[in-house]
């Protein structure tokens, strides 16, 4: 039986496709041999190399650009004799690795990028939304979520920064200095607590009270980008921080109904601090959009990894910080870039684990140390890019006061009490 | 069941545009007090911010971000939905019996569909932006949010069913333009605009086709998909996801808007005395229908409920045990187990049948569907998988401000009626005359 007649697309559907190609301004032929092609990579009947070499040419002659993302060596380069079929890849390589980086490329794009991208991307979205349909990932994100995020994805070296942090539950001692410090730095109104910390007591790790500080987790694949009707809440692609374009957000909360960690606080009223105290240093990124500080009324809000300190926008020195971080004398919270080896959180991770080590001379099949890590809810998928050291709660933990409560501190725990009293306010003018 | 209303002339289908009542009058100052009402409590709403209502954060904020406006509107939208269903099956299958109510179904669904347009746009915090962020946003966004489904589908569906009901009035006006008052020339002029009796054939099909993609989209892409998969695609809130909620949002859907186009449909039996135009034959049929629609409806609460009691993961089994024991949600189920119950007992007999218990119970349906649609949607934020927040779950109750928008938006729909019937006949000349026969 032959495979390639298996594996056509049929040809009713080609003639589909044929037709919505000829919509495009590109070539229809290469679009449907492209997209024929991808499925036999997929079946594992082409290697990802042959597939590139077999396009390059093509690819760049009708796009004046070849921007399927693949670590091989240049094909001109092998073509020219300077690698051969072995060095380009052995054929037997991760088939799904192309494609769930097409599907990624598919996924979206950022508008900021160049215009040949774009052009590609857009070839590229006929042809694989219909013949590839599904074969990429389908997990979608923004725009702007783009490679830097994608490629930073779990956990391993990337290319770019990804900001992150490693957070040491053993160190916090929950004195809530870093919500305090987080309150002042964005201007938060009462409640709004971006950064915070709970303490709570678990049956199952005996009777001391544990902390667990919690910022926005700035996943990599964040449900709430996802689901935002209007792209305000995205992935900023240079560092992978998840930030919301005040400018541009209507306010429909799906963002906070879709994230699991309850990260997400709306501006429901007259923020506390008016923006005309706010210097547009805290509040423009280096893209020129309004990300920083608190969000305006009507508008969604969270902690954004102090972004105008990561632009630079409040000096050199502060870049790589937090406030949360910088007011921790526990050495809890450590923020830095997770694609750099040597960065506070991958440090103090490697570091940690080092001064813990396990008693292997008497016990050799145990591991190096007795640090355990989680992320919050792993399960979910979102790929935090926060890592806890610690034990994570178990279903049975309850939240319980800590030996400084939220008030000592001037912060507000349950924010629907704030909310009440506005609301009462305002129906009193009016009534 | 067959009912000939053919008999009935054409003077009566006109009756509504050649009167005014002192009773019309009085049900117009209701729904535009009732609209007065909501906008008094809106401007509050937009001179201060969300904050008028009792909405708050979840998490560590001890409160809901969705509340009765998401609701309020799902329900909406089920009656548009279950509404426009209706009518287009009565096209598609030939169900003459219910052609003295098909159009009051599509009228139903332009109005319901506009609250539901309503309650979007209160719900948001920034209901300015939503044409300068949305339509930017569409190429792009439409790929991934399915609120932006949802946007999308019910802004394809308004203008199929405007389409629809354009089409099919320019047949009614042309034939009954001599019994029509002269004063309102300039809009029958416009909706007439190049009419002419050979389109006639034209129409039908094309009519034919949009019922058709009507009743394709609205259980698969409408309420049997986009509006649940707001809430089944997300696995953070254990009461919201799974695959169940497309049957059961559509089930709901359907009920509620039997329920509407009985009440409708009633009121204009009574107001107009149709009983000749619309037979107690149709309400007949309508009650099966709703007692059908119902034990779908229980029967796929029947289904969350057992999946999550018995064996559940632990925050969705915390979700259900806590609706189960919300008195409301019994409230909810109580009423249209009631309909459904009288509804097949009328069927063994027939003399039990009273219209007015009818409409007494489809009342109460429309109650028990929007109890049953806010409560998901509370619940289901109330019950997170991440619950070490003692904040969660909160506390809402909604407030004046958010009850107001309910009081507004049936009153836009009374009103809605109200002028429409004074405009176009609500009932197709169809319902009284055979496509052949009807003659200038």
């Amino acid at each position: 039986m032959s495979t390639d007649d298996d594996i056509d697309t049929p040809p009713d559907d080609e003639e589909r496709h044929r037709r919505l190609l000829d919509e495009t301004d590109y070539d229809t032929d290469l679009g449907l041999e492209l997209a024929r092609d991808a499925q036999r990579v997929t079946a594992g009947e082409l290697s990802e190399a042959a597939f590139y070499r077999r396009y390059h040419d093509r690819i760049v002659e009708e796009f004046e650009m070849d921007d399927r993302e693949i670590d091989l060596p240049d094909p001109d380069a092998l073509a020219a004799g300077e690698g051969g079929d072995g060095g380009v890849g052995d054929g037997s390589g991760d088939a799904g690795g192309f494609l769930d980086r097409l599907g990624d490329a598919l996924e979206g794009f950022d508008p900021d990028d160049g215009e040949s991208r774009r052009s590609v991307m857009k070839k590229g979205a006929a042809a694989g939304a219909l013949a590839l349909g599904g074969l990429g990932s389908t997990g979608g994100a923004g725009p702007g979520d783009g490679t830097a995020a994608g490629a930073a994805g779990s956990g391993e070296e990337g290319d770019g920064t990804r900001w992150g942090m490693t957070i040491n539950l053993n160190n916090c001692d929950g004195c809530l200095a870093c919500m305090v410090a987080c309150d002042q730095e964005h201007n938060l109104s009462r409640g709004a607590n971006w950064m915070y910390v709970f303490a709570f007591e678990d049956e199952n790790q005996g009777e001391e009270t544990n902390f667990l500080p919690r910022t926005c987790q700035h996943c990599t694949d964040s449900p709430c980008t996802k689901v935002c009707p209007v792209g305000a809440r995205h992935t900023r692609e240079e560092d992978g921080l998840v930030l919301t374009d005040y400018d541009i957000c209507i306010g429909c909360r799906y963002c906070e109904v879709s994230c699991p960690y309850g990260v997400n606080y709306f501006q429901w009223g007259e923020p506390d601090v008016p923006e005309s105290e706010i210097d547009d240093d805290h509040q423009i990124d280096d893209r020129g959009r309004w990300v920083g500080s608190r969000p305006p009324e009507g508008v969604m809000g969270k902690c954004t990894f102090c972004v105008d300190r990561q632009d630079g926008q409040m000096g050199e020195e502060k870049i790589g910080t937090t406030a949360c971080e910088e007011a921790c004398t526990m050495d809890a919270i450590h923020f830095g870039d997770l694609n750099d080896p040597e960065s506070p959180p991958n440090r103090h991770l490697r570091e940690y684990r080092e001064s813990q080590e396990n008693d292997r001379s008497d016990y050799p099949n145990r591991k190096e140390h007795t640090v355990s890590t989680f992320q919050l809810l792993e399960e979910r998928g979102t790929d935090p890019n926060v890592t806890f050291v610690g034990n994570a709660p178990s279903q049975d933990a309850r939240q319980v006061d800590g030996p400084v409560t939220y008030e000592e501190m001037g912060l507000t725990d349950n924010r629907k009490e704030v909310l009440d009293q506005g609301a009462e306010a305002a129906g009193g003018e009016t009534a | 069941m067959s009912v000939d209303v053919t008999g009935v002339d054409r003077d009566t289908l006109v009756r509504p545009i050649r009167t005014v009542s002192t009773r019309y009058l009085a049900a117009l100052s209701v729904a535009l007090g009732m609209i007065g009402v909501w906008l008094f409590f809106y401007l509050q709403q937009l001179r201060h911010g969300l904050i008028v209502t009792n909405l708050a954060d979840w998490g560590s904020g001890g409160g809901v971000p969705w509340g009765l406006y998401i609701g309020a509107f799902i329900w909406w939208v089920g009656i548009a939905h279950g509404g426009i269903i209706l009518s287009a099956a009565v096209r598609l299958l030939g169900m003459d019996t219910y052609q003295p109510v098909a159009r009051l179904a599509e009228l139903l669904t332009i109005a319901a569909l506009t609250c539901a347009g309503i309650f979007i746009l209160i719900h948001v915090g920034r209901p300015d932006r939503l044409v300068t962020s949305v339509i930017p946003a569409w190429p792009t966004r439409v790929q991934w949010s399915p609120l932006m489904w949802d946007v999308t589908v019910i802004t394809a569906y308004f203008v199929l069913t405007a389409t629809y009901l354009g089409l099919t009035i320019r047949y009614d006006l042309h034939r009954l333009r001599n019994r029509l008052p002269n004063r309102l020339d300039p809009i029958y002029d416009v909706l007439l605009v190049g009419y002419s009796e050979t389109e006639d054939a034209v129409v039908e099909r094309m009519v034919w086709w949009i019922a058709f993609a009507i009743i394709i989209m609205a259980p698969l892409l409408l309420h049997g998909g986009v509006i649940p998969w707001l809430f089944a695609l997300l696995p953070s809130m254990a009461g919201w996801a799974g695959g169940v909620q497309g049957p059961s949002f559509l089930s709901i859907a359907l009920t509620s808007a039997v329920s509407g186009i009985i009440i409708v449909a009633a009121a204009f039996r009574y107001a107009y005395g149709w009983a000749e135009l619309i037979p107690e034959a149709v309400f007949r049929g309508l009650g099966q229908w709703l007692g059908f629609f119902s034990l779908l409806f229980l029967w796929l609460q029947l289904q969350q409920v057992i999946t999550g009691i018995f064996a559940a993961p632990t925050t969705l089994q915390h979700a259900t045990e806590v609706k189960i024991a919300t008195p409301l949600y019994w409230v909810a189920i109580g009423v249209v187990a009631l309909a459904m119950l009288y509804v097949f007992a009328a069927s063994l007999r027939p003399s039990l049948f009273s219209l007015p218990l009818l409409v007494a119970l489809s009342v109460g349906v429309l109650a028990g569907t929007l109890i049953e649609k806010v409560l998901f949607v509370v619940e289901g934020l109330m019950h997170a998988h991440f619950d070490l927040y003692a904040g969660v779950p909160g506390a809402y109750t909604p407030s004046a401000v958010e009850l107001s928008a309910l009081v507004g938006t049936v009153g836009i729909v009374v009103l809605f009626f109200l002028v429409v019937s004074k405009v176009i006949p609500v009932v197709e000349l169809h319902a009284i005359e055979d496509h052949g026969e009807v003659e200038g």
